[in-house]
């Protein structure tokens, strides 16, 4: 479908889009640049997300035309370097410098003239530089999945999940500018015009009454968040017993599928008379698995609304609860055992008692392997660990500040 | 809740703050339209890319003014570069495009400086024009040379996961931050005071 009509119908689209988003203004280039204004930036950001999604819902059908350029690294580093150089010097790119011509910008014009003689340049040194360039560093025309050689839904799903989550979070920024104008234009008016029926008084007394319901609210956060602190640690300290009684050989391992008994139940080790078997154990880690989880989350989200009601009633404490969530979202994130989904890619810190037993029976008799077998089940648990800490400090120190 | 509602028609109705929401699309609508026009672009023919058509033109010229140079050259006897096909319909397309919707949003108009330059260079214009011609001659050697400019090869790289766009980005925003921090080093007071 290569034709030109076909050609003349998508530009006219994505001509007339790059004018309805504003990137033809150079000054939404410039400022993202000098990462002053953020509006070209979360444009090109989603614009990259929905591409990416887009493409491999596509190549899922089989519909994707695919025109993967060849990966040389030096002329693409030159290249790249170049554009920068334009780029940051005008505020165009060559998509946006031919629409902002043809909005009416001379300069861009200009510029539109100068990518002509640009290309000249390009055709000119071609021979005697780009040529020798292109053969060394050539990687050819591949993608990242193939490289990895994970399936383009290990790259496109995290991708996708991480920008559309650091958007999210970061989308609050406009409508706090819009309402902190509104609050400067209600002060401005109430200054001008001094009048008796004004709406002052009646603000502060919602604003008071605002407060204290904040006040309230962020003292039943504090309970409920402290509660979960103390399941979270319990569960943490369950796991990583379980892992120290079952690498030390206190446990035996027993297989769960051909149900042979255990030859050494008596050297089980026995707590308050009760006989801790590896069954036992499993199920113990299961529950402890899935209530660690759902209260990390649960914990993420007391945070998040500890925040906003921390804004709302502008009870300062903002910086403290914004980097205890920012820590309980990482906490999360460690937290989902990400190895039941992706394989041994990635990994959590949680872990099946499958997984357990099938690292203590395999034979480590290398220190590398030995360091990798303790950095997964324990290093990994110490740095949540200490992230729930600092979390926990940081969300107390937010709570002092705010029920002082 | 009235008084907001009088001061929010007031803020509306007052011409210097309308200026507060310039851009006609939210972040969020303009990033989907764009992504969205470039999933159609892979489905139709194959992702958008702005660059080559400026070679092709170059091309054409120098086929037609050096013969004998062009026949050894590498490039210029490429045939993929002698037919001005799709890209150079899509170069058009853009500029019908952005001229059609800049009419319809009433937003055209002569301009020759930007904003960032008013408040960084005191407004001489023709070291604009300057400025924006040396600009135009890096951007399209930087895309000859990296296969692709920001469209052909940021958007598009990242779009298909190629790894040539990992390099590539690094170096763009690399150098397009220093230069725009050499260029323009003091901030305007306020954003976008057009469009």
């Amino acid at each position: 479908m290569s034709n030109p009509i076909v050609g003349l119908i998508m530009g006219v689209i994505f001509g007339a889009s790059l004018v309805l988003t504003g990137l033809t203004n150079p000054d939404k280039i410039i400022g993202a640049l000098r990462l002053k204004d953020f509006y070209a930036i979360r444009t090109v950001a989603v614009f990259l997300l929905v591409g990416i999604l887009g493409t491999w819902i596509l190549d899922l059908f089989g519909a994707a035309h695919f025109d993967i350029m060849p990966a040389v690294i030096l002329p693409l580093l030159i290249g790249g370097a170049f554009l920068g150089i334009g780029l940051g010097l005008t505020g165009f790119s060559p998509a946006t410098g031919l629409a902002s011509a043809a909005s009416g910008r001379i300069d861009a014009v200009i510029t539109v003239i100068g990518m002509i003689f640009g290309a000249h340049v390009y055709i000119l040194i071609y021979p005697s530089i780009v040529v020798p360039l292109e053969r060394i560093l050539n990687f050819g025309s591949v993608t990242l999945p193939q490289i990895t050689g994970a399936s383009a839904a290990f790259w496109v799903i995290p991708i996708f999940a991480a920008g559309s989550l650091a958007l999210f979070i970061t989308r609050s920024k406009e409508p706090r500018d819009e309402k902190q104008h509104i609050k400067a234009g209600d002060s401005g008016l109430s200054e001008e015009f001094p009048d008796p029926m004004s709406s002052k008084p009646i603000a502060i007394q919602k604003s008071l009454y605002l407060k204290s319901d904040c006040l309230k609210a962020a003292c039943v956060f504090r309970r409920w968040k402290n509660l979960l602190f103390m399941v979270m640690l319990l569960c943490l300290l369950l796991n990583q017993a379980s892992f120290w009684l079952v690498s030390t050989g206190q446990i035996e391992i027993t297989d769960n599928t051909n149900n042979a008994a255990p030859a050494k139940e008596s050297s089980n080790p026995q707590i308050f008379g009760y006989d801790v078997t590896f069954e036992r154990l499993t199920s113990v880690l299961r529950i402890a698995n899935i209530v660690l989880i759902f209260t990390s989350l649960l914990y993420c989200l007391i945070m998040y609304f500890g925040m906003g009601v921390s804004f709302k009633g502008q009870l300062g404490g903002l910086g403290h609860i914004g980097g205890a969530l920012f820590m309980s979202l990482i906490i999360f994130v460690l937290l989902v055992p990400w190895q039941n989904f992706f394989g041994a890619i990635a990994m959590g810190a949680t872990f099946t008692p499958n997984e357990l037993a099938r690292w203590c029976t395999t034979d480590i008799s290398d220190t590398f392997g030995m360091a990798l077998f303790y950095l997964r089940f324990s290093g990994y648990w110490t740095l949540v660990l200490l992230l729930l800490l600092l979390a926990q400090l940081r969300s107390f120190r937010w709570a002092r500040i705010i029920l002082r | 809740l009235r008084e907001e509602e009088l001061i929010m028609t007031e803020i509306n109705s007052h011409p210097d703050d309308s200026l507060w929401r310039t851009v006609p699309l939210p972040w969020w609508a303009a990033g989907i339209l764009l992504g969205l026009v470039q999933v159609l672009a892979i489905a139709l023919v194959k992702p958008m890319s702005v660059s080559e058509p400026f070679v092709v033109v170059d091309t054409k010229v120098l086929n037609r003014i050096a013969p004998e140079y062009s026949e050894n050259h590498p490039l210029l006897s490429d045939e993929q570069y002698k037919k001005f096909g799709y890209g150079g319909w899509f170069n058009i397309g853009i500029i019908l495009g952005a001229c059609f919707a800049a009419l319809h949003l009433r937003t055209w108009k002569i301009r020759t400086v930007s904003g960032w330059w008013q408040r960084n260079h005191n407004a001489p214009v023709l070291l604009r024009l300057i400025g924006g011609f040396c600009g135009g001659v890096f951007l399209l050697l930087g895309a000859g040379l990296a296969y692709g400019c920001i469209t052909g090869q940021f958007i598009s790289g990242w779009t298909q996961l190629s790894l040539s766009a990992i390099p590539f980005t690094i170096t763009l925003f690399a150098f397009g931050m220093l230069v725009a921090y050499l260029v323009y080093p003091k901030k305007p007071n306020r954003f976008s005071q057009e469009e």
